[in-house]
């Protein structure tokens, strides 16, 4: 008897005495995954539900799902009286500014650095590497002290700049590994053209990059829309200036009682991003996966 | 683009390092010099080693639990034949495209309601005395942000352990089987060796991560009750950004020696564990 005969034999051995238990086995974990699914979101539907309550019927309802009526005065009183029109203006300034000012000086920097005749390139790479795994967080003071130095402090330039500087090591190496898988024919076919490299690069590489511009473009954006940590203490003199996760927080001290106008106000935090990502939830994914793999 | 980075990611290591030798309030030039006072001071505060403590106490209870966690649901969606993987995939990810602050929110209104929704049959019942109230109490605050933690950026590494499954052959599989080892000895033997590379990379990541959690100690408790879950960065936070009027305490060359010594801390950690992840790198290939 041959290897392919027992295989199939021990295979079709198995095949009726698993069928049964492997289909109820796969209703048991389609059933546990959507229990632990419902349970994973349950705190957004509850912010949710709490955002059409009364302030009454917040407290009287617990832990419920379900509005007894859609009562959207929590949601005007968080825009006028809460300032949510101010912080979702601003945080739609700093996350679109970041998110463009990235992609254009990450692709142009990766760009160059992704050819292979410029001089100096191990120096500069070997310093970005070294700098890509310092921890971000504890140089705030001096970053603080220098804003403040050049007159940005309080103004949402300062916080755009901080937080674009900080983006930029990382994407930088993911757009020079990007150019550097794209075939040089077509880059020198443009340069025999009589193409310039800064329109090479407008022109022909930054259009086959559009993969890695959305890849980066789509991070960024979420990154920025979530900024806490430097909008926090760039905005602490001026609270016109917060973004919508600075002044959730803010927001919280001020109205610690007004729960459900919270409720409100974080819905229209989390609302513009959630739907950006169930529309691009793949390239969202695969923004994420991506990241790891390079 | 250098004049950015150089600016402000290469200048501030430098600054801070000068900053750290003054005594010095925030505002103006500094003047009082104190030498490596300020790092003394740090080393003798109980409350800066508190502080360090939780930092740890958060990380290593949170990245175990949570890796363990998306591994498993990993290997659950990664099963071709599960129908819908991407839709439980995508309602695992969602609470990553929020903001920890945001999130911090919510899981404080979540957890009070809750404590009074709980608290009730239970003092009705005698267990309790008085209705539970998890975030002001010391033995439950840093808990409960740890578990939010977990629930907060599960999905990140969900998605990379997916991403490092689907890159296992699946040949490696259907030889295992044919050679007769079962499900387990499939996991022991191709899946662990084979994710052991990527693995590190995404433990390096959420150790990284962690170690430098902020927003949602700050805005859950703030550090609270008596510094029960206070960590580090709020602790930094303290002392250079409560304005002076408001806490007596306010020195920013004292909070920029704790910050200090922290990042070169976790820049050793980082170090460290870059060289474990090359060591298992060199390995596979010889």
């Amino acid at each position: 008897m041959s290897a392919s005969t027992i295989r199939a034999l021990t295979g079709n051995r198995e095949v009726p005495t698993q069928t049964c238990p492997r289909l109820s086995a796969r209703w048991l974990v389609h059933a546990a995954l959507i229990v632990a699914g419902v349970l994973y979101v349950y705190p957004f539907l509850w912010v949710l539900a709490g955002s059409f309550k009364t302030q009454g019927e917040f407290f009287r309802s617990g832990l419920s799902l379900l509005p007894k009526q859609l009562n959207l005065d929590n949601y005007v009183y968080a825009w006028e009286a809460g300032q949510f029109s101010t912080y979702f203006t601003n945080t739609v300034v700093l996350a679109v500014s970041v998110t463009a000012l990235v992609i254009l000086f990450a692709s142009m920097a990766g760009y160059v650095l992704s050819k292979t005749n410029v001089s100096g390139k191990k120096i500069i790479l070997g310093g970005m590497v070294a700098l890509m795994f310092l921890p971000g967080g504890y140089t705030i003071i001096p970053i603080f002290d220098l804003v403040q130095r050049l007159g940005l402090l309080d103004s949402l330039v300062g916080v755009i700049v901080v937080q674009t500087a900080g983006a930029l090591i990382f994407n930088t190496l993911l757009f020079m590994g990007y150019f550097s898988t794209i075939s040089k024919e077509i880059e020198e076919a443009a340069l025999i053209d009589g193409a310039n490299l800064p329109t090479t690069y407008a022109r022909v590489m930054l259009p086959m990059a559009s993969p890695m511009v959305a890849t980066v473009g789509l991070f960024q954006f979420m990154q920025n829309w979530n900024a806490f940590w430097i909008p926090l203490v760039f905005t602490i003199g001026n609270p016109s200036l917060r973004t919508l996760a600075v002044g959730m927080y803010a927001f919280v001290g001020e109205n610690s009682t007004g729960w459900t106008y919270i409720c409100a106000g974080a819905i229209m935090s989390i609302l513009p991003i959630m739907a950006l990502f169930f529309f691009l939830q793949r390239y969202f994914i695969e923004a994420v996966a991506g990241a790891v793999k390079s | 683009m250098v004049s950015l980075v150089l600016l402000f990611v290469v200048y501030p290591l430098i600054a801070s390092i000068n900053i750290t030798l003054y005594d010095w309030n925030g505002i103006g030039v500094p003047t009082r010099f104190v030498g490596l006072q300020n790092f003394i001071k740090v080393a003798q505060d109980q409350w800066f080693w508190n502080a360090f403590r939780n930092t740890f106490v958060y990380t290593f209870v949170l990245v175990p639990i949570q890796l363990a966690l998306a591994l498993m649901l990993a290997l659950v969606l990664n099963n071709p034949r599960l129908k819908g993987s991407t839709v439980y995939r995508a309602v695992y990810f969602s609470p990553v495209v929020t903001s920890a602050a945001l999130v911090g929110v919510v899981m404080s209104l979540l957890l009070s309601s809750m404590g009074s929704e709980i608290s009730g049959p239970l003092m009705r019942a005698g267990l309790i005395s008085a209705p539970v109230d998890v975030l002001g109490s010391p033995a439950f605050a840093l808990p409960a942000v740890i578990a939010v933690g977990i629930w907060h950026t599960l999905g990140y590494n969900l998605v990379y352990f997916l991403a490092a499954l689907q890159s296992i052959p699946k040949e490696m599989y259907e030889a295992a089987m044919v050679d007769g080892a079962n499900a387990w000895h499939r996991f022991l033997e191709i899946t662990i060796p084979m994710l052991r590379e990527v693995g590190a990379v995404i433990l390096f990541l959420a150790v990284l991560g962690s170690l430098q959690i902020f927003d949602l100690v700050l805005v859950m408790t703030g550090g609270g009750p008596y510094y029960a879950s206070e960590v580090v960065s709020t602790y930094i936070y303290r002392f250079a950004f409560t304005p002076a009027s408001v806490a007596a305490e306010s020195n920013v060359g004292y909070a920029s020696a704790a910050a200090f010594f922290m990042g070169v801390l976790v820049m050793t950690l980082t170090l460290g564990q870059l060289l474990a992840v090359r060591y298992l790198q060199q390995r596979k290939k010889a």
